[in-house]
């Protein structure tokens, strides 16, 4: 039966995947990452037959053609840019890592905004960082002297109201949050009353005899990311309403295990939170963020493109690139983040991008001549 | 008890007059969980004392064996006797001890701290066995500043961190943690349990150490060493100390993914509760492969039985 002490032991819990049956597809938990990168494989490969663009179509087949889906092609180092420039409609770019590390833009990045729109390219963010809305991004980019619109802006926090959207999720529900104001704003945009957020970070709980804590029976979903005033109220009362309120939906903006929340180290991320709700609730959340395509989904449904031509440029493997290669959307690992190159290259790692390059402002300097 | 998981196994059966007096006649010793069996927060349940007593008249030995990691062997000592039962030190084998055991049964160096995220038993056991662990509760109170400039500091000597059931989880301690795992080579990652609720008071169920423990690996994207149940790491230490064959042993508890596993694993009989998270449909359910050999609705079942 069970090895003996050096066994973690998650098999014995049960992992009822919880989400409603029309959004399974977006169910994607991290332990699934193979399943996942198989999943991407496939649908790239149908998406490179059907790409029309024959330049790049010729190179990419040659390079990434596989028979099997685990034996996943390596990465090439980014030669040509212009040539990815031209083969794409659209850029998807990851913020923390690809644009900006904490609160400071990364050399070049301007400029090469700039060039991409020159070139007539569509730009789009969508970053796993549920602390802001849509709205205070915008900010963000215009604190850094970057001309972004709202509307070109795809945080989380915006896909966790767009879901509940999407699937008719009813107002007269409340939605509890174990998470920041981001998420409370666009629920709120969205139209829908929310409990919990920042301020149940101030609320206690004492084990005592005759303690009880009571939930809101009319909570229809629990919504959990990245919560820095986390604590143990939070954990029971999503847990409660999770676990005795018919029908709740346990959603999460995001997995990410560690984010750069500021420039100079790793701060522990929204996996962490959900972590902590999976094991209490012994329930799988449904995933909004990178790596599930719910976003990918929703934005190439809003601005009408075809994921074939699609670049998504990011600095995580296990959200970005997957995020990309699941959406079938070339892809692109800038090394500027929380990756390096041996990451890319361990021999553990299954999850290949099409290319790479150390920031996003190569694109300036790797032309087609210096090949 | 067959583990053989490819044919279901025989479903549990009720407790009796019919197997009351030979589930007696075959087991020596009984070893009690104590959430939910024994008490549920700090209220006692009914007709615990009577059942302890009359199995210790009777011969029994008596071991109580609990994931709960916020006491140290002595606490629980303490907690017992202010519920008005006697029961030593040395018959509790809480999964706060266990991983000071572990550390020490693996040569942990002494001069590398251990960091926790739990309760002040995890702190005294650690203590007890000649190790420092920092964190623990005091870290209940630290909060954590977001800016350009403040790097977040951890102890690169830290060569273990040790995460229990945490009422004062906080982003502090989830930081601290997470980096020593990541960070500090050759860090080891130990999970005192991973019981997902518990019954941390009498009227409902809070969340247990399984939660703390999935949000460390939410962050450090790595597997525990757990050291309490179901892992059957503590069996050693019981089998040293009281010699008795472990299928002359009975494991009493209200969990099946722990308690129940535990017994199962180690080769014990194994007797079900319906007084703490467990109800007759999670044991009746097909989804559930774990059927103890016995259940019933509380401890004190066993004294009803024998004096009727």
């Amino acid at each position: 039966m069970l090895a003996v002490v050096s066994a973690g032991v998650p098999h014995t819990y049960f992992n009822r995947i919880s989400s409603p049956s029309s959004s399974s597809s977006y169910s994607l938990s991290i332990n699934e990452k193979k399943i996942n990168t198989r999943i991407g494989w496939s649908n790239r490969m149908d998406d490179n037959i059907n790409n029309n663009n024959n330049k790049m179509m010729k190179k990419k087949t040659k390079d990434v053609f596989v028979t099997s889906a685990s034996a996943s092609a390596s990465a090439q180092p980014l030669q040509d840019a212009d040539a990815l420039i031209d083969s794409v409609e659209t850029f998807i770019f990851d913020c923390d890592g690809v644009i900006w590390k904490g609160d400071k833009l990364i050399d070049g990045v301007p400029q090469t905004l700039e060039l991409l729109r020159s070139k007539g390219k569509r730009l789009v963010f969508v970053t796993n960082n549920s602390t802001k809305s849509r709205k205070q991004y915008g900010k963000k980019f215009e604190t850094l002297g970057l001309s972004v619109n709202e509307e070109e802006i795809f945080a989380s926090s915006f896909a966790a109201a767009a879901y509940l959207q999407s699937i008719d999720f009813p107002k007269d529900k409340k939605i509890y949050v174990i998470g920041e104001e981001g998420i409370l704003i666009e629920l709120e945009l969205a139209g829908y009353s929310y409990l919990g957020g920042p301020e149940d970070g101030g609320k206690k709980i004492e084990l005592k005899p005759g303690f009880y804590m009571e939930h809101d029976k009319d909570v229809g979903a629990v919504v959990v990311g990245f919560d820095r005033y986390f604590n143990y109220y939070k954990v029971q009362y999503g847990t409660l309403c999770v676990r005795e309120n018919p029908g709740c939906l346990f959603l999460a903006t995001n997995r990410d295990a560690v984010t750069h929340l500021t420039d100079a180290q790793e701060w522990a991320g929204g996996g962490s939170m959900v972590g902590a709700l999976v094991g209490s609730t012994q329930r799988e959340p449904l995933v909004v963020g990178k790596p599930s395509t719910f976003m990918m989904d929703y934005l190439a449904n809003k601005f009408g493109i075809t994921k074939s031509q699609i670049c998504m440029v990011g600095d995580r493997l296990d959200t970005d690139i997957l995020f990309g290669q699941n959406g079938g959307c070339k892809t692109l690992l800038v090394l500027s983040g929380v990756t390096s190159l041996p990451m890319l290259q361990n021999p553990n790692n299954s999850i290949q991008p099409d290319f790479y390059t150390n920031k996003i402002s190569d694109f300036l300097s790797l032309k087609a001549a210096s090949v | 008890m067959g583990d053989n998981k490819s044919t279901p196994p025989p479903p549990s059966q009720p407790l009796s007059l019919t197997n009351v007096n030979s589930l007696l006649d075959s087991v020596d010793c009984f070893l009690f969980d104590c959430d939910g069996v024994i008490w549920k927060g700090d209220t006692l349940i009914d007709g615990v004392p009577q059942t302890l007593e009359m199995l210790r008249t009777k011969g029994k030995k008596l071991v109580f064996v609990t994931n709960n990691s916020t006491k140290s062997r002595k606490q629980y000592a303490h907690k017992f006797q202010s519920l008005g039962i006697h029961v030593t030190q040395e018959e509790i084998f809480s999964s706060s001890f266990a991983a000071a055991m572990y550390l020490k049964v693996n040569e942990f160096p002494p001069e590398k701290k251990v960091y926790v995220i739990g309760g002040e038993g995890i702190i005294e056991e650690l203590k007890l066995a000649g190790f420092t662990g920092i964190g623990g509760p005091e870290d209940a109170k630290k909060t954590v500043q977001l800016k350009a400039n403040t790097l977040f500091e951890h102890d690169k000597s830290v060569g273990a961190v040790i995460v229990g059931l945490d009422p004062h989880l906080n982003y502090y301690k989830l930081q601290y943690g997470t980096l020593c795992i990541r960070e500090n080579p050759g860090c080891i990652f130990i999970a005192t349990n991973r019981d997902a609720t518990g019954n941390m008071t009498d009227l409902q169920e809070w969340p247990g150490a399984g939660c703390m423990v999935a949000a460390i690996c939410g962050s450090t994207q790595k597997e525990p060493i757990t050291v309490g149940k179901p892992s059957t790491f503590l069996m050693d230490f019981l089998q040293k100390q009281y010699k008795i064959p472990t299928d002359k042993m009975c494991m009493v508890g209200d969990r099946l993914d722990t308690d129940i596993l535990f017994g199962q694993n180690a080769g014990c009989k194994t007797l079900l509760v319906l007084s703490g998270v467990t109800n007759m449909s999670t044991l009746q359910d097909p989804s559930n492969h774990i059927q103890p050999d016995i259940y019933t609705n509380q401890v004190s079942d066993i004294f009803d039985l024998l004096n009727s």
